[in-house]
């Protein structure tokens, strides 16, 4: 199997350094927080491909969900980074974001699988250096930098009349410092605390998508080893077919039985491939909808709540910016 | 007659592409299982004397004899003819067929062969392409249309029709190939039966196999 993977760091601006309110601690800007989104698919919407290019979409939707968690174990095991999430949904406000496509899946090379059990760990391994390099391309000052819009852009989101001046965006889509609240700006520190109390729920969510890898990662290492018996009997077929092509006279019963037999039983491990693809659903589907159930729970608690922080925050502005205007 | 017909109309490709659109739901429902109804149908071995009665006054062989009446075909055509009699008699052997089918698909189930397959995304019926031959499908009014197409111009149709009642299914195959002068076709009947319900819930799993449950499976 290969994905593509698209890196993005934030865009690196100038100014100070912020200290983190509500931990009331500096944390090592080298370690960025990572989020990385639940994969596309990469499901044709045009279902009549998905035979001709052996798509079992289900299962890819399993494998969107189960490979980003690989990914994360690599980045973690890496210690260079700081807490490393695999999240639902593209997190605009991320650190480090990272979002991929699945383009091809197959049975995957027949490779050491190392301690996470992935075949593709040289892939991940790669991914994790190329982040690693693309860190490593700036200094501490500008991954301050990163942390700072990182907090300012959820600020904003959560609050744009506390926040929204803070930020601009150029002509490349990149995020430009303006300027940075007060450190003591209490507003900031309300928002900071409510990250971390998503964090809370983040982190939760991070820990389904450990549990649903764990819970089907012999499953799948089934279903790929039966992918690779597949293609075994794919190359059989070949074989036969190569073999038997010419030694009956032409139009003789042996001839176009063996004809009809290339055929039949190319079909039938093509439809042996369906039944197992079904299979690994059956198995595999009690549990993906568990945990997909489990994190609308969360995900409608989170929206519900953010919906009142913001409106909270936005009341709270209103009020102290009356009140500084009265005061002064 | 249906030689006959074969024999003399103009070549017209089996299905065309009218027949490869459905407007809305398909035309009829053949969901359910059939059982071979072996009073009824086709004997192959009558199938291969009406062919070679069919021939002996048609062979292109009767222009160089001055004798009057039927001339006897060539050993070469009744082989290759014969060969086709095997095969369709092999492939209408399945004594039952398990046919499922939804709003875009319907796929016939028969032992020891391949699941014939009838796809339709957005009312166009999807051919199935592989190295070893192409199976399309389409619908002739309310008959189901499967063609397989074979290298060396083998051809394996089969027109499924359904009785009003939906009790009576007749399926007419007909293999026909470059070598042989006429095709062959075999019908066949098969009556609705119902399977017994089943005593166990059961499911196929990768790891598991086949798990079956008195009440609801849960993994």
């Amino acid at each position: 199997m290969t994905f593509g993977a698209r890196l993005l760091l934030l865009a690196v601006m100038s100014g100070s350094l912020l200290q983190y309110p509500a931990t009331g601690h500096a944390r090592d800007v080298t370690a960025l927080n990572v989020s990385i989104a639940v994969f596309d698919p990469g499901v044709p919407e045009n279902r009549s491909l998905h035979r001709d290019l052996q798509i079992f979409p289900r299962i890819r939707e399993v494998e969107a969900k189960f490979l980003p968690f690989v990914l994360r174990e690599t980045l973690v095991e890496s210690g260079e980074w700081g807490a490393v999430r695999v999240v639902t949904e593209p997190d605009d406000a991320a650190e480090v974001a990272i979002s991929g496509s699945i383009v091809h899946s197959d049975d995957g090379p027949p490779a050491d699988s190392g301690e996470t059990g992935s075949p593709y760990q040289a892939l991940y391994d790669a991914i994790a250096k190329a982040l690693l390099e693309a860190r490593q391309q700036f200094d501490d000052r500008a991954l301050g930098r990163i942390t700072e819009i990182s907090l300012l852009r959820y600020a904003a989101e959560l609050s744009p009349s506390a926040f929204g001046q803070y930020l601009a965006e150029d002509e490349q889509g990149r995020y430009v410092l303006r300027r940075l609240p007060a450190r003591s700006d209490p507003m900031l520190d309300r928002v900071e605390r409510i990250r971390l109390t998503e964090y809370v729920i983040t982190d939760t969510v991070d820990a389904k998508f450990r549990e649903l890898h764990g819970e089907i990662a012999s499953t799948y290492a089934l279903w790929r080893e039966y992918r690779r018996k597949s293609v075994e009997y794919d190359r059989q077929n070949a074989e036969r077919a190569q073999e038997s092509g010419s030694a009956a006279p032409r139009g003789s019963y042996e001839a176009i039985k063996t004809r009809y037999d290339n055929y039949k039983w190319d079909r039938v491990t093509a439809q042996e491939r369906d039944r197992l693809a079904i299979a690994f659903n059956n198995e595999v589907g009690p549990v993906v909808e568990a945990m997909e159930a489990r994190i609308a729970e969360l995900e409608t608690w989170v929206d519900e709540k953010y919906a009142e922080w913001h409106r909270l925050l936005e009341e709270l502005f209103d009020v102290e910016t009356e009140l500084n205007r009265a005061s002064s | 007659m249906c030689l006959v017909m074969v024999a003399c109309t103009p070549a017209k490709p089996v299905i065309d592409e009218q027949m490869m659109r459905i407007d809305g739901e398909m035309p009829a429902d053949f969901s359910g299982s059939w059982e071979r109804d072996y009073s009824r149908g086709d004997d192959v071995n009558q199938v291969l004397r009406d062919i070679y009665y069919y021939l002996s006054r048609t062979s292109a062989d009767r222009a160089y004899t001055t004798r009057p009446g039927p001339v006897r075909p060539s050993s070469r055509d009744m082989q290759s003819i014969s060969a086709l009699a095997r095969l369709a008699e092999l492939i209408t052997r399945p004594q039952v067929l398990t046919i499922s089918q939804n709003d875009q698909e319907i796929t016939v189930d028969r032992k020891d062969d391949f699941s014939l397959l009838c796809a339709f995304y957005d009312g166009i019926a999807k051919g199935t392409e592989s190295d070893y031959g192409t199976e399309i499908c389409g619908w002739d009014g309310a008959q189901l249309v499967s063609h397989l197409i074979l290298p060396d111009g083998l051809q394996v149709t089969h027109r499924f029709t359904v009785s009003a009642d939906q009790q009576q299914l007749r399926v007419v195959t007909t293999v026909a190939s470059n070598t042989a002068r006429v095709p062959v076709t075999l019908i066949r009947f098969y009556r609705k039966f119902e399977r017994l319900p089943p005593d166990f819930n059961c499911i196929e799993t990768l790891s598991m196999k086949r798990v079956c449950s008195t009440g609801e499976i849960g993994l």
